[in-house]
């Protein structure tokens, strides 16, 4: 059980790449993960993922990180 | 051919199947019918009534009463015409003066024995054994009414809504064959023989403390005033009769509402419901008093923050105050600061407007539903496998099911007219699995034969699902030839490749499920080996951080068996709410525009932009969960709530009730005072579905017609407040009744395109996708194709076991799962106000006598129950339904706080709370938790607010 909102999103991202980690390689993973998000997330939720992923990326599953980095450049862009 | 049917009409038997034909004479009148027609039902299609008293098509034939007995050329004796099936050539005469003097004779033996109180008989009016004696001309009663009878029998007065007076019974067995045979409960029974025979609940017992579940099907089968709705008996019989769609479970009755003015007598299940067949349950039946409770919102009311009074105003006057608070607050906050949620309990017009209203008023796509928390991974698991987020068949479908598979459901409590038909067919041979941590109800099954139970820890249902796959592969029992045509080949293929990898066989996954491998593989083998397999599922499935994955691996079990496309096979999963398959159809979700069209697909929105009027918002919304986040930070201020109880119903309710106290502005359209409307600034009254007309989309994607039997208490029906809601914020919105709505929905929605009210009067009921393609909806889907990729073909989705981060631990060491239970509705709100109080007046939590010695506690003690969200107490029950390890309660009761120790951990895809899964811990204590005495505090209080708001407005007129 995670506590705050900011939590929950690396949370969140890391879940859905770990339930995929069967899609192929990582980067096939990664894409799968940013598909989701792109297509499921709220513009805040993509914002706070950004914000986070400025903080630090220790907290990242491998193929999240890949995923949260490419959708990280869409918000700033 | 004189086969149409008529509801109205009773043939007396029920039909055969048959497809030869036979032709027969019955009183000179030619007749042809299907082979295996009762002279009874093959003289009724053709207007040629037969005298019957314990004949009813909805029951096989019985023989009994002997009222219809006919003579046959060329046979002896008076043959009964209800067991008596036509031949070819047989010449039948129904009235001879034979027949007169025998059928005048049996009558005036029973009526030797029945009271003549007709006058004052509650079934005056609507008595066949009254209407037997006129027609049989019954002048006297030769034998008197002296010597032994049952004149003098107790009346059962038990049960709070029907009345058993045995001294009116004729033994005619139609309430225990009903109870057997419709209800499949086996609760009643005829005890003794001959004059001493008589009708008996359970073991001879009061009928609320027997077996009874209280479906009405007795009542409903009856011929005289024997069982009787104690309505109909306060206020007799009613005078005029409207079809409508029960505002209950995901099943969707029909039922004939049956009125005397505006005052609703009784709801009687409609012989031709489409879902229900003319059958019923507890709730529907007889669970409607709360649509004239005296708690009911009369009036709308405002107030300035939630620690005041209500003050009670004038519609105007209320949408007005929540108009400019929401402009005010987007003005201040910014146009995302604001949203709502629709009600899956509202019919789909209102649903369609609610999201409407926020799409194009509000400008964002911040709407969502209750099927947030309980369906939500049906949506992504279906779309993403077979294309379309819909269960695949009807539910008679089952009817044609050799293994039925029930996975996280327990069909017989929560969706029990469903339940009923599923055990027909399981006591007609189908085999039964079932994967589930607790012993449902269907697992006791009278007459059940081959069964299953793989009785899974919580939370493992991925495991277990990939582990029937991977037998259904390794030991080759795929469809080769239905993957090859219907499956798209690389995604098969790599599937194929992860399921076959040892770590998913039974053998390897035993100590994750707990369920002996041999086992998993002999259900594995049962299922895949069956002419015809199916798959029933509910929120025990969807509940769950992996509800997703397991939704999928359900698709791909069908799949891989080639279960799908036809009758008796399918994914079916059984939605909660009335309305949660049309909340979802017309656009609830943030991300998607009614009929599930992406809000980014730029086509799909320049359509809704040109009929709307306005820019869309390509960017998904909020979710409920993430509109609690954003209300904590700051950032999301004001919401519109329509029909739905999020404080009692959504996890962690801590944060829930902090999350909805942060709100500047809470406007909340209900019935009730619920428990979300205590945090509110505008309540509105809601018209529960008596009080409007409409349409509910049921579990198999049926779409019925809600039809208005009395006025909206407080003047409008719902669709009504959010047009007038809309208009006050600047966004025009002008419809004079809800069928103008439909065909907006039709015109915008590919799948009901072919949709609309004269069509649905024509055809009963629809089941979409109903369009150009399939002009009278698709009972079936997925006979050819799926709508999925170019070519159509479904595809199969690798599912990870990804263990849920809620485990048990030396503090927490039991897991919680949540449920329902038969006479109580989702939150209470309807049923509580009812008399089914009778049977469940309290969340108790049951455990397992193991864990129950363990910790010194018995049935009835206080306990405890202590997760990391929360701590609420509950009364105790000793059950070996749970295995041990596993405790349950079920959330009917706001007081009980269920929801204060479920954990806001949630399904990857949907963000569908994991409810199913909660580690705890449990203890005998002498009082309730801090968060109850709140709640009992704050529910006082805001009791109150209301009562000094009702008084106000009296002392005012």
């Amino acid at each position: 059980m995670f506590h705050t909102e900011e939590e929950s999103i690396v949370t969140m991202i890391n879940h859905i790449a770990q339930n995929n980690v069967s899609a192929g390689t990582e980067s096939e993973v990664a894409d799968m993960v940013e598909n989701h998000i792109t297509k499921f997330w709220s513009r805040r939720m993509k914002k706070i993922l950004a914000e986070q992923l400025a903080k630090g990326t220790e907290e990242f599953e491998p193929a999240a990180l890949v995923a949260a980095q490419r959708l990280s450049a869409k918000v700033s862009a | 051919m004189l086969q149409h049917f008529d509801p109205k009409k009773d043939y007396g038997t029920p039909a055969s199947l048959s497809e030869k034909m036979v032709t027969l004479e019955i009183d000179g009148v030619e007749v042809t019918v299907p082979e295996g027609t009762s002279v009874m039902r093959a003289a009724a299609m053709y207007d040629i009534n037969i005298p019957k008293l314990c004949a009813s098509d909805n029951l096989e034939a019985f023989g009994s009463c002997r009222i219809c007995a006919v003579q046959i050329e060329g046979r002896r004796g008076t043959p009964a015409s209800c067991t008596t099936p036509v031949d070819a050539g047989m010449k039948v005469s129904t009235q001879t003066d034979k027949l007169a003097k025998l059928r005048r004779n049996i009558m005036e033996l029973y009526i030797s024995d029945h009271p003549l109180d007709c006058l004052t008989c509650p079934a005056n009016g609507d008595c066949e054994l009254q209407d037997m004696a006129g027609a049989v001309g019954l002048r006297e009663v030769r034998y008197g009414f002296e010597g032994n009878n049952h004149l003098h029998a107790e009346k059962d007065k038990s049960n709070p809504y029907f009345t058993f007076d045995a001294s009116k019974c004729i033994v005619c067995s139609r309430c225990v064959r009903a109870c057997s045979e419709v209800q499949g409960t086996f609760a009643l029974t005829i005890d003794g023989r001959g004059f001493d025979s008589k009708v008996a609940a359970g073991q001879d017992e009061q009928f609320l403390d027997s077996e009874c579940v209280s479906c009405g099907a007795c009542v409903q089968a009856c011929p005289t005033a024997t069982l009787m709705e104690n309505s109909v008996i306060d206020m007799g019989q009613p005078e005029h009769s409207v079809t409508t769609t029960c505002a209950y479970c995901g099943v969707g009755c029909s039922f004939n509402a049956e009125m005397k003015g505006d005052k609703l007598v009784r709801m009687v299940p409609a012989k031709n419901g489409d879902a229900n067949h003319g059958h019923s349950c507890v709730k529907g039946r007889f669970a409607f008093g709360y649509a004239t409770h005296k708690d009911r919102i009369k009036a709308p009311m405002i107030r300035d923050s939630i620690d005041q009074p209500w003050k009670e105003v004038s519609w105007e006057e209320a949408i007005g105050f929540a108009a400019k608070r929401l402009k005010d607050i987007q003005a201040q906050y910014g146009r995302e600061s604001i949203g709502g949620i629709t009600s899956s309990r509202c019919t789909n017009e209102e649903t369609y407007l609610v999201q409407k209203l926020i799409r194009a008023a509000f400008g964002n796509n911040n709407t969502d539903t209750c099927a947030r928390v309980c369906h939500s991974p049906t949506g992504y698991g279906l779309k993403q496998t077979l294309g379309e987020s819909a269960g695949t068949q009807t539910f008679d479908s089952v009817m044609f099911s050799d293994c039925i598979l029930v996975i996280g459901a327990n069909p017989t409590d929560a969706h029990p007219v469903f339940g009923s038909l599923m055990r027909r067919r399981l006591r007609e041979g189908a085999s039964l699995i079932v994967a589930d941590p607790r012993e449902i109800d269907l697992l006791s099954t009278p007459h059940l034969g081959d069964s299953t139970h793989l009785p899974l820890r919580p939370g493992t249902n991925v495991a277990m699902v990939n582990a029937l796959a991977h037998v259904v592969v390794t030991e080759g029992y795929e469809d080769k030839e239905f993957i090859a045509s219907r499956c798209d080949t690389k995604a098969y293929a790599k599937w194929r490749e992860f399921i076959i990898d040892e770590r998913h066989a039974p053998e390897n996954v035993e100590e994750i499920t707990g369920v002996k491998a041999e086992k998993v593989r002999e259900a594995a083998r049962k299922f895949a080996t069956a002419k015809n397999a199916s798959i029933y599922y509910g929120l025990g499935v969807t509940e769950h951080s992996q509800g997703s994955t397991t939704v999928m691996g359900i698709a791909n079990l069908a799949l891989a068996t080639g279960n799908i496309g036809r009758e008796g096979v399918g994914v079916n999963p059984l939605r909660g709410q009335n309305n949660v398959q049309g909340s979802c159809d017309m656009g609830s979700f943030p991300h998607e525009l009614p009929g599930y069209q992406h809000v980014s697909d730029a086509v799909a929105r320049a359509r809704f932009e040109k009929v709307w009027g306005v820019e869309l918002d390509d960017e998904p919304g909020l979710r409920i969960p993430n509109m609690f986040d954003a209300a904590l930070s700051g950032e999301f201020r004001a919401m519109y709530v329509q029909g739905e109880d999020i404080a009692q119903s959504d996890p962690n309710t801590q944060h829930v009730e902090a999350a909805l106290a942060a709100l500047d502005c809470l406007i909340v359209q209900d019935i009730f005072l619920n428990e979300t409307a205590k945090f509110a600034h505008v309540l509105l009254p809601g018209s529960t579905f008596l009080e409007k007309n409409g349409t509910f989309t049921n579990a198999e994607r049926r779409i019925n017609r809600v039809r208005k039997v009395m006025a909206p208490i407080a003047g409008k029906e719902d669709w009504e407040v959010t047009v007038d809601l809309a208009n006050a914020l600047g966004y025009p919105m002008s419809y004079s009744h809800p069928s103008e709505i439909m065909d907006e929905i039709a015109s915008l929605t590919p799948s009901f395109a072919n949709v609309s009210y004269a069509k649905l009067e024509e055809q009963g009921s629809l089941q979409w996708p109903c369009n150009d393609e399939f002009p009278m909806g698709s009972p079936i889907m997925h006979t050819e194709s799926f709508p999925i990729g170019e070519e159509g073909k479904a595809k199969f989705a690798v599912t990870e076991f990804v263990p849920t981060t809620e485990r048990a631990n030396s503090r927490f060491p039991l897991l919680l799962t949540t449920g329902r239970i038969l006479s109580q509705y989702n939150v209470g709100a309807q049923t509580r106000r009812t008399e089914n109080q009778a049977w469940h007046d309290e969340d108790i939590l049951e455990l397992h006598p193991h864990d129950a010695e363990e910790r010194g506690i018995k049935t009835g003690d206080w306990l405890g129950i202590t997760s990391r969200a929360g701590q609420t107490v509950l009364r105790a029950r000793v059950s070996e339904r749970m295995q041990p390890g596993v405790v349950y309660t079920t959330f009917h009761h706001p007081g009980s706080g269920a929801n204060v120790i479920t954990t806001n951990n949630s399904d990857w895809a949907t963000n569908c709370p994991e409810y199913k899964v909660t580690a705890v811990q449990v203890e005998k204590v002498s009082q309730p938790s801090e968060w109850q005495k709140n709640f009992q505090d704050n529910h006082e209080r805001q009791n109150e607010f209301l009562r000094g708001s009702a008084s106000a407005h009296s002392a005012v007129k």
